[in-house]
């Protein structure tokens, strides 16, 4: 069996960083079971991507392409991936936990009589792969029982993509088999969300502003921490109330109810009918200069400070941290 | 010349109703001599008024007692029922009370009607040569004139209702004027001076036979009239009054598997049509209504009205849903169950149990699509509260305040309620209970997991998760031995003690003010300069009974101030029947405007006994800058006297 | 339209869990039970479908005898008729759960499958797609809205970072949905007085012929190390600012 292979993925012309983590848990888990390291890229046009790949301490990169791996379908991927896999005979497929990965590994591994291990956040002795269950709530490690290749998808942020080093890998192609017949689903264009209407409950990173704004005119403040993270913005119901901000931006009982992976709660107290709009939220920051606001008592992180000096600072910070 | 021998039969029968001594005074002139021509004239107008009168009302008793039996209607016990009959009926004390001066008109009217009961009785007997009451004998003239006596407060009182109908037009009587209103005020008023003018007659006048007809015309005219729109309420409210299901807002069990509430004409109870063809369009509901008066659809009037004209068309074994043609769905879910409506009503129409019935009906049909109220509904299916908070962070919050567990050794079984276990504001409130409760030494504690008491649900017509609830709690406190609960939440303390009774028996329940008013001797008191004016929540004060307790507590305190709509008349926050769980309100809000009539009583603190009334007038207050009151619960208020232990809520 | 929907029932959010004695998995006594959150969006995608095309909505559940109480309340919001496989699930991976229900599927021959995105106590989200392969079907997944068309169906699928994608495919097909796609309606009164009338068919796993081997195996059950307590970040505005950024990138993730 030929060692760890990484499933790359390419996201708008680039390969994503979540990818290059995934090579980082793939790294690890070579050096801990001894194994030879490799990358396979599907798609159809990676010569540029596949250049890049090969500068990390791997051993070979291969580029799965086909014109039917231009534009990612379930059939495709997988009718290629199957065709590379059986020649290969990886023991292990390390992929990044995407969409697109959630989409087409599941039913990759059935084809081969396997189960993915999906979403894990920790490699562990045996090797075991730790995922959790219950919302965070426990851990679990799961074991590859029997034979055969072992499919397993990384967490985005478990293992640090910045920590790997330069190397140089060979580059080879691959070419599989796919009729047009076989793909079975038409992928359309990817879009955005309609841009006059502000869809709160399905953003995935907001900011919300409260009444420690004082004047709509500090708005911007907030706005542009907004900006920077790539987040949609929010209010408490006063800011709404006054008109700073229109009422579909209002987070409460009575406005939008939201679970994003971020909520960042800007200089709001968090009475009840706030919280009650908002915990659902996976990761809860709040910056108030109350420490007794009971906003903290929900808060995964929380800066008691003068929003007007952190929220400025924050942002240099987070635009430096996408870098 | 002296006057003709009366030619009536029973003077010369019914020898004691003759006086033996003349009068000097006038005495009231009946006609003699009616022919037979007269006599069959009298009697056809007579039989032609009462079929046309028989013609409209026959229809409408017939549809009252074709509606479907009340399945929990229990004649016994008749005490109760005898009391409201005299107090509500007869003394027209809720009339008067609510609306002194037009209500005072009101009664000197109905007590002219009473009193004329004899009257008219004579009267048209003496048209059918059968006069039995002779005005010239003792009783006769002791009755006359005592009757002479109601007409004229009888005509001075329709007078007056016929100026503020038409003249004054307040509008809670509504934007139409009514002329037939103003007919029949017209005929009463006319009743009443042909009674009056025949003492300045003799018997054997023409004017004497002239008034005799105009009054008899104005009966005959009068009669058909009763059973059009609201003046069949001259007929029905007695009953009505007597038959009410007596209680307040008592919400009647679903009957059977195929009940889900007030759906169609089929669901509508004989109580309901009653009550429905009770009205008598005062509009004091309306003038007393939240919703009503702070621009909502919601007009509890027009709630009962629809129902009337439901009936009217459609009739009680329709399949056509309630809410359509004359009710709205939109409407019935403005309703904060304040009550203040069902308080009003002089006629005994009971809004509450109609207007929640209707709720049900939409909601246990699946009829009701609403993003909050269906969020509410899933919390509440799935989850221990109404805010679809995590149960753990009630853990939490036990934990921190070192609330001993109930394990039924405790005296008391401290209920925290969703407000109190999860709201910022509503676990102050809790936390200061607790200060005083250990000051006091007495015994409590907490159960370990609560589930919503079912209130929100329960009001928006829910029966599924209520019932869910209710049996789920009533379980929990058989497991866990509660025998007496305290909570600082008058929704769940009426829930508990009410609504819980349709699936099992309840412990015994009582509010925190209460219980402080009980403890008001050995609590230190503080007796300020700084003015408060007391809320009266709509769950404890109309619900309960309960507004002296909560008073006596906060004079402990300081000086009490009364706003405007206080008592029985409180003008509600605007949180109940679960609307404090539902989106945006239109138009002003009511919490606002409440508020602001809180404020501008020049109160330095506004003091409140719910957690819910608390948590809207917060949000209210804060519009109104930095000059506006504090807000305190009367916990809060009895806690700040006690020396501190540890840091006090309430600075 | 006849669609198929599979559900599962999982402990209740609140719920308090215990790991129990073996470590293997927690302990389930006094454990409230729930329909678990995206399946019942995906019953609601199902009961919109039948609402405007009709048809019939089944819904096939696997699991021990608790698992009826879960079935009872989809059919009281709606769904016609169901399906029981009763079996312990005790070690089944996801492709020994998927091949139980596709057993169960293949005979009902329905036009859609549907699951939710994945499930509130394991979360591997793979059923929906592992069935989808031992069917032999197209399939998509995350999905919040589906419009049935001439050639098949339309669907919208969302991608990361607010962007979303539309797909066409033929029936037969399998979805996954994803949680918020519609607004879920709630069980009333009615529907469960007419959910005692509705067909619960019951099956066991040996009936279905099915004998899965894991191929993967949950070996331990542990408490994470972090507890979820805030974490107050010191020190100046500045470099507040910056410890948050880099735990929002690390720890958190969220960047």
């Amino acid at each position: 069996m030929s060692g760890v292979w990484v499933v790359l993925e390419e996201r708008n012309g680039k390969i994503g960083r979540i990818s290059w983590e995934a090579v980082a848990a793939g790294l690890k888990l070579g050096a801990q079971l001894g194994l030879a390291v490799n990358a396979v890229l599907p798609g159809a046009r990676t010569e540029v991507l596949a250049a890049e790949a090969a500068t990390k301490p791997l051993a070979k990169v291969v580029r799965l392409v086909h014109a039917l791996l231009g534009a990612y379908t379930a059939d495709g991927y997988t009718i290629a991936l199957e065709q590379f896999i059986r020649a290969e005979q990886p023991d292990y497929v390390i992929l990044p936990h995407t969409y697109q990965v959630r989409d087409y590994a599941p039913a990759l591994a059935a084809r081969l009589g396997q189960v993915l291990i999906g979403d894990v956040t920790a490699l562990g002795e045996g090797p075991t792969f730790v995922r959790q269950l219950m919302q965070g709530r426990l851990s679990g490690d799961y074991r590859h029982a029997g034979g055969g290749t072992c499919f397993v998808s990384v967490q985005s942020g478990a293992f640090r993509a910045d920590q790997i080093e330069g190397g140089s890998a060979q580059v080879e192609s691959f070419t599989p088999t796919i009729e047009p017949a076989q793909i079975r689903t038409k992928p359309g264009e990817p879009f955005r969300g309609s841009a006059q209407t502000v869809d709160l409950g399905s953003a995935q990173l907001i900011v919300s502003v409260g009444r420690g704004i004082k004047e709509a005119e500090n708005l911007p403040i907030v706005q542009e921490l907004a900006a920077a993270l790539g987040a949609e913005l929010a209010a408490s119901r006063p800011i709404c109330d006054n008109g700073w901000l229109p009422i579909e931006r209002q987070v409460g009982s009575s406005g939008q109810t939201v679970a994003p992976k971020l909520y960042l709660a800007v200089g709001i107290l968090g009475a009840i009918q706030h919280l009650v709009g908002m915990k659902g939220s996976q990761c809860v920051v709040a910056i108030n200069k109350d420490p007794d606001a009971p906003i903290f008592e929900v808060a995964d992180y929380g800066i008691v400070g003068d929003l007007f000096e952190v929220v400025p600072a924050l942002t240099e910070a987070v635009k430096a941290a996408k870098q | 010349m002296q006057p003709a021998r009366r030619d009536d039969w029973t003077s010369d029968h019914v020898w004691w109703l003759r006086s033996p001594m003349t009068s000097t005074l006038p005495v009231l002139a009946e006609p003699q001599h009616f022919d037979l021509a007269e006599k069959l004239v009298f009697a056809g107008l007579a039989v032609g008024s009462g079929t046309l009168f028989w013609r409209r009302f026959g229809p409408i008793l017939k549809r009252i007692l074709a509606s479907k039996k009340d399945p929990d209607f229990r004649l016994r016990p008749l005490g109760r029922r005898a009391w409201d009959f005299f107090w509500e009926v007869l003394c027209q004390a809720k009339v008067i009370r609510q609306r002194p001066l037009p209500g005072l008109a009101h009664a000197f009217v109905f007590w002219g009607f009473c009193a004329f009961a004899l009257v008219t009785l004579n009267h048209c007997a003496v048209g059918l040569g059968l006069g039995f009451l002779d005005p010239a004998g003792w009783f006769g003239q002791l009755y006359f004139y005592l009757a002479a006596a109601f007409a004229l407060l009888c005509a001075a009182g329709i007078s007056g209702l016929f100026v503020r109908r038409f003249l004054v037009r307040p509008r809670w009587l509504g934007e139409k004027l009514s002329w037939e209103s103003g007919f029949i005020a017209l005929l009463v008023f006319l009743l009443m001076v042909t009674y009056l003018a025949a003492f300045a007659t003799a018997d054997t006048s023409e004017a004497a036979r002239v008034l005799w007809w105009a009054h008899t015309l104005c009966l005959l005219v009068f009669l058909p009239i009763i059973p059009h729109t609201k003046h069949l309420h001259l007929l029905l409210s007695p009953a009505t009054v007597f038959l009410s299901r007596g209680g307040f807002s008592r919400i009647p069990p679903l009957a059977g598997d195929e009940d889900f509430g007030l759906v169609a004409g089929t669901d509508l109870t004989q109580l309901v049509s009653l009550q429905a063809y009770s009205c008598v369009e005062c509009g004091r509901c309306t003038e007393h209504c939240p919703a009503a008066n702070t621009g909502k659809v919601l007009n509890p009037k027009e709630i009962v009205l629809g129902l009337r004209s439901y009936l009217s068309e459609l009739g009680p074994a329709s399949a056509e849903s309630l809410l359509g043609k004359y009710n709205s769905q939109e409407a019935i879910f403005q309703c904060t169950t304040c009550g203040a409506c069902e308080f009003q009503c002089p006629v005994g129409i009971e809004h509450l149990p109609i207007l929640i019935g209707l709720r049900r009906g939409a909601v246990n049909t699946g009829a009701w699509e609403d993003d909050h109220g269906g969020k509410l509904f899933l919390a509440l299916e799935r989850g221990s509260n109404a805010l679809g908070m995590s149960a753990t962070d009630r853990d939490k919050f036990v934990q921190k305040l070192e609330l001993p567990i109930f394990d039924g050794t405790q005296e008391y079984c401290l209920w925290l309620g969703c407000m109190g276990g999860y709201d910022p504001k509503g676990r102050e409130i809790i936390a200061d209970f607790v200060r005083v409760m250990r000051y006091l030494d007495t015994s409590f504690g907490v159960l370990r997991k609560e589930k919503c008491t079912g209130d929100p649900v329960r009001r928006l017509g829910n029966d599924l998760v209520f019932q869910q609830l209710a049996e789920a709690n009533l379980e929990a406190m058989a497991l866990n031995n509660v025998k007496k609960i305290v909570s600082i939440c008058p929704h769940c303390v009426r829930t508990i003690q009410e609504d819980w009774k349709e699936y099992g028996t309840p412990p015994e329940v009582e509010h925190h003010s209460e219980f402080l008013a009980r403890h008001l001797e050995q609590l230190p008191k503080i007796r300020g300069e700084e003015k408060i004016v007391f809320h009266d929540p709509c769950y404890l004060g109309r619900y309960r009974n309960v507004y002296d307790e909560p008073r006596a507590v906060v004079r402990a305190s300081a000086q009490l101030v009364e706003a405007p709509r206080s008592g029985e008349r409180s003008f509600c926050c605007g949180a109940g029947g679960g609307l404090a769980f539902l989106g945006e309100e239109t138009g002003e809000r009511v919490s606002h405007v409440r508020a602001k009539e809180l404020v501008d009583t020049g109160a330095t603190t506004v003091g409140t006994a719910c957690p819910f009334c608390n948590t809207m007038f917060r949000d209210a207050l804060a519009t109104k800058g930095s000059g506006a009151p504090q807000l305190l619960d009367i916990a809060q208020l009895t806690a700040r006297a006690l020396p501190t232990v540890g840091p006090s809520s309430a600075n | 339209m006849k669609i198929l929907v599979a559900i599962k029932q999982v402990p209740e959010r609140d719920a308090q869990v215990h790991i129990d004695a073996s470590g293997t998995w927690i302990d389930e006594a006094g454990i409230q039970w729930a329909l678990n959150e995206s399946d019942a969006y995906a019953l609601e995608e199902a009961l919109q479908l039948k609402e405007k095309h009709g048809g019939e909505v089944v819904v096939v559940s696997a699991g021990p005898e608790r698992v009826g109480s879960t079935i009872r309340e989809a059919l009281a919001k709606g769904a016609d008729r169901a399906i029981h496989i009763d079996c312990a699930m005790g070690r089944l991976d996801a492709l020994g759960v998927a091949q139980l229900l596709a057993a169960a599927i293949k005979s009902e021959s329905p036009d859609l499958t549907l699951t939710g995105l994945q499930s509130d106590d394991l979360g591997y989200g793979q059923t929906g797609v592992i069935l989808s392969e031992l069917l032999g079907l197209p399939h998509s997944s995350l999905i919040l809205h589906v419009e049935k068309t001439e050639q098949g169906l339309t669907v919208k699928r969302e991608l990361e970072e607010g962007w979303f994608q539309t797909i066409e495919l033929p029936l037969p097909a399998v979805l996954t949905i994803q949680s918020g796609g519609n607004k879920l309606r709630y069980a009333t009164l009615m529907g469960i007085k007419k959910a005692k009338t509705k067909e619960v068919r019951r099956v066991t796993a040996q009936e279905l012929g099915t004998t899965a081997t894991p191929v993967v195996s949950l070996a331990r059950i542990s408490a994470p190390q972090k507890q979820k307590s805030t974490q107050m970040i010191g020190g100046s505005p500045k470099e507040a600012a910056a410890a948050l950024a880099e735990k929002l990138k690390f720890e958190a993730r969220v960047l």
